[in-house]
């Protein structure tokens, strides 16, 4: 049972970790002074979420330390979907996956307050209301800009027709999938999926926005498996230079 | 010189010859006499309100400016607490940004009119910001040292006459002492770390203590004074005394670690003065006036910020709402 | 553009790029922040934003990001009615009338007068 757990957890924490990174490189040129804050916050949010499931990963099942987990592994040991490794883009592309991506983390977290894993259960009930507050964030924007101007209305519209099949790569199941499911740790990701679409589709309803046309083989996966996009690689080069100038050294 | 009260020549001029209805001048100059604040609802000289905004928009820009030297290594920091520390401290000069041009916006400049005027380049920030954060050790010393000065001059100024202003900086100065502690602490890693670990940290030393020393503005006898500004307490404390205080609080902390600066006159004399050599105020001048290493990368990247988020913006206004001046 | 941050290389900057100026502005609005329960809401500042939904999403960082809160408020700044700074007279003979202080209140020494008189009067009596 164990294997099945680590794999959750990494999953869920380089998904956080990654997504979070990305999303800090806005720190400091947002497009205005008040989502500039509120951007940075939710990208320090989702580090510490990635922070807290590897220090389980390290506590309870016996991996290495957070850091080294996060900054000393090779990229195919990276268990994120492509979505989250996706360069931010313009801020129309950023914002469209914060509303997808943090939709479904909403609605995973509030299953796992419920799992049979108990350490996984007691972070979910902690950290759900700063994931609450991401997907409020996520809302207001993307109903404001679907509502907005024409230029705004397109770019959201082309953003997420964009960011679709990457989206539902985030569902991506592992071979543990089966595991986790009898033993009462997770609903599994199909669940998920059909959850994340109930919520999701009022909302882009509201805002004035189609639904894009699912189509099986474009849904971007490998990700869960250790299959990366080319993105992947010069991020986890670009964050870790400087430990790499000095491994050995504390920072 | 975060909000720098240094005045043109012209400027300090037209300081003294506006004139103002004298019982309302009295007034109010007997009010902050007493040591009460104004308010922006309050009279005021055309010169305060003037000044103020000048001052505090430097301020802001000075905020925003700043998240670049030390955004350059977000994307690099090398461990979670590092990671966490760095985003959470360039998002707070972005909401000090934010609290600045508000305070400035109760005189009656809309945080736009500031912003066009950074990119225009007809309203300054502070010239520190104008140099590159070449290594990691650039952030310990930024955090640590650049921060630092900074208090300074912001605890001084949070004693001024202006209320908006005065709320802002007590919020600001309670954040910057979380990132002077961060400074500190990456400093003090580094400074017991490994031989590559000192060494890059003695490099952005000597590369950073010229910039720290002008950071305060020119000596007191090269620069335009105002006993108005004084008067009004919009200005409390000359370049040289904020200097001197900067260097009594800072140097020790550096010299305890076995980390020097590049200057072999740099001490303290009996009476508690700071002795340094000369920095090289021709190189000060020439940064301000936009020959520094940096001063084209940061507004070209302001720019960037204003022209991709535009759409955003614009996506966001109601024009039947009609803007009002922000209370306090 | 030559820049040492990997974040602005990406965006891949041309600064001879000529700005627009902004003419029209977001309105503001002010916001009240309650630290504790029980405690008064009280203003803390302002937030540049489009309706009060995103007011309130803004005013969470801005002013929540450290400490406790319970809550904040939004309101539109022009939605704020205030005296004007000329009606400060209004109120400035309000702290002579200590009739309605607690401190104005004194008796201790009349009742030590009252209890010393009535000693000295039971001691003459006895």
């Amino acid at each position: 049972m164990s294997n099945a757990l680590k794999d959750l957890l990494y999953k869920m924490a380089d998904d956080a970790l990654i997504i979070g990174h990305r999303n800090s490189e806005w720190t400091g040129i947002g497009p205005m002074l008040e989502e500039d804050l509120a951007f940075s916050s939710m990208a320090q949010d989702k580090i510490g979420h990635a922070q807290a499931l590897y220090k389980i990963l390290n506590e309870v099942l016996g991996e290495a330390d957070a850091d080294t987990l996060a900054f000393k592994r090779e990229e195919k040991q990276f268990k994120c979907c492509h979505f989250v490794e996706q360069p931010i883009g313009e801020y129309d592309f950023s914002i469209v996956r914060q509303f997808l991506f943090d939709h479904a983390e909403l609605i995973r977290y509030d299953i796992l307050t419920q799992s049979s894993f108990q350490p996984l259960a007691q972070l979910a009930k902690k950290v759900k209301g700063e994931i609450k507050y991401h997907v409020m964030h996520a809302d207001t924007f993307v109903k404001q800009l679907g509502n907005g101007t024409e230029e705004s209305k397109a770019r959201i519209q082309s953003s997420l027709n964009y960011a679709w099949h990457l989206a539902l790569g985030i569902f991506e199941k592992s071979e543990f999938e089966n595991d986790l499911i009898a033993e009462n740790i997770f609903v599994g990701e199909d669940e998920l999926k059909k959850r994340w679409l109930e919520k999701i589709i009022p909302v882009m309803e509201s805002a004035n926005l189609k639904v894009p046309a699912t189509d099986e083989i474009k849904i971007v996966y490998g990700g869960r498996k250790g299959f990366h996009s080319e993105y992947l690689k010069p991020l986890l080069d670009e964050m870790c230079e400087v430990v790499r100038t000095d491994i050995d050294a504390e920072w | 010189m975060y909000g720098s009260t240094n005045l043109s020549e012209e400027e300090a001029k037209r300081m003294n010859t506006t004139v103002e209805d004298p019982e309302k001048l009295e007034a109010f100059e007997s009010r902050i006499a007493r040591g009460e604040k104004i308010e922006p609802q309050d009279w005021m000289p055309v010169e305060y309100s003037k000044q103020l905004i000048r001052m505090i928009e430097q301020h802001a820009h000075s905020e925003i400016v700043g998240a670049l030297p030390e955004g350059t290594w977000i994307t690099r920091a090398p461990n979670f607490r590092r990671k966490l520390a760095l985003i959470a401290k360039v998002q707070d000069e972005i909401g000090h940004g934010q609290l600045l041009y508000s305070a400035a916006e109760t005189l009656g400049k809309t945080r736009e009119e500031m912003l066009n005027d950074l990119l225009s380049g007809k309203s300054k920030y502070s010239n520190v910001f104008n140099y590159p954060a070449l290594t990691w050790a650039d952030i310990a010393v930024i955090g640590f040292l650049v921060d630092g000065a900074a208090i300074v001059n912001q605890v001084i100024n949070s004693k001024g006459s202006y209320g908006p202003y005065c709320r802002a900086l007590e919020r600001i100065c309670y954040e910057e002492s979380f990132h002077l502690k961060q400074g500190h602490d990456n400093v003090v890693y580094l400074a017991t770390g490994t031989k590559h670990q000192r060494a890059i940290l003695q490099d952005a030393i000597n590369r950073w203590y010229r910039p720290l020393l002008h950071f305060f503005g020119p000596p007191d006898k090269q620069s335009a004074h105002s006993e108005k500004l004084m008067k009004w307490k919009v200005k409390l404390a000359s370049n040289d005394d904020m200097r001197n205080q900067f260097l009594d609080q800072y140097v020790p902390k550096i010299w305890e670690l076995d980390i020097t600066f590049p200057d072999p006159n740099l001490k303290k004399n009996d009476d508690g003065i700071w002795e340094f050599s000369d920095p090289d105020w021709n190189e000060f001048k020439r940064v301000i006036n936009g020959d520094g290493p940096c001063n084209a990368e940061r507004i070209a990247v302001r720019k960037f910020a204003e022209e991709a988020g535009r759409w955003v913006r614009q996506a966001l206004m109601n024009p039947s709402e009609k803007y009002v001046v922000p209370l306090a | 553009m030559n820049t040492l941050d990997p974040r602005i290389k990406r965006l891949s900057l041309d600064p001879s790029t000529e700005v627009e100026k902004t003419n029209s502005h977001l309105i503001t609005y002010e916001v009240f922040h309650q630290e504790k329960r029980g405690k008064h809401v009280t203003h803390v500042g302002i937030v540049h934003a489009s309706n009060p939904e995103m007011a309130l999403v803004m005013a969470k960082e801005v002013f929540g990001r450290r400490g406790k809160t319970t809550n904040l408020w939004v309101v539109k700044t022009s939605d704020v009615y205030t005296f004007g700074s000329d009606d400060e007279d209004m109120f400035e003979t309000t702290p002579e009338k200590t009739f309605r202080d607690p401190a104005y209140y004194k008796v201790r020494d009349r009742i030590e007068k009252f209890q010393n008189k009535q000693k000295f009067e039971h001691e003459q009596r006895t």
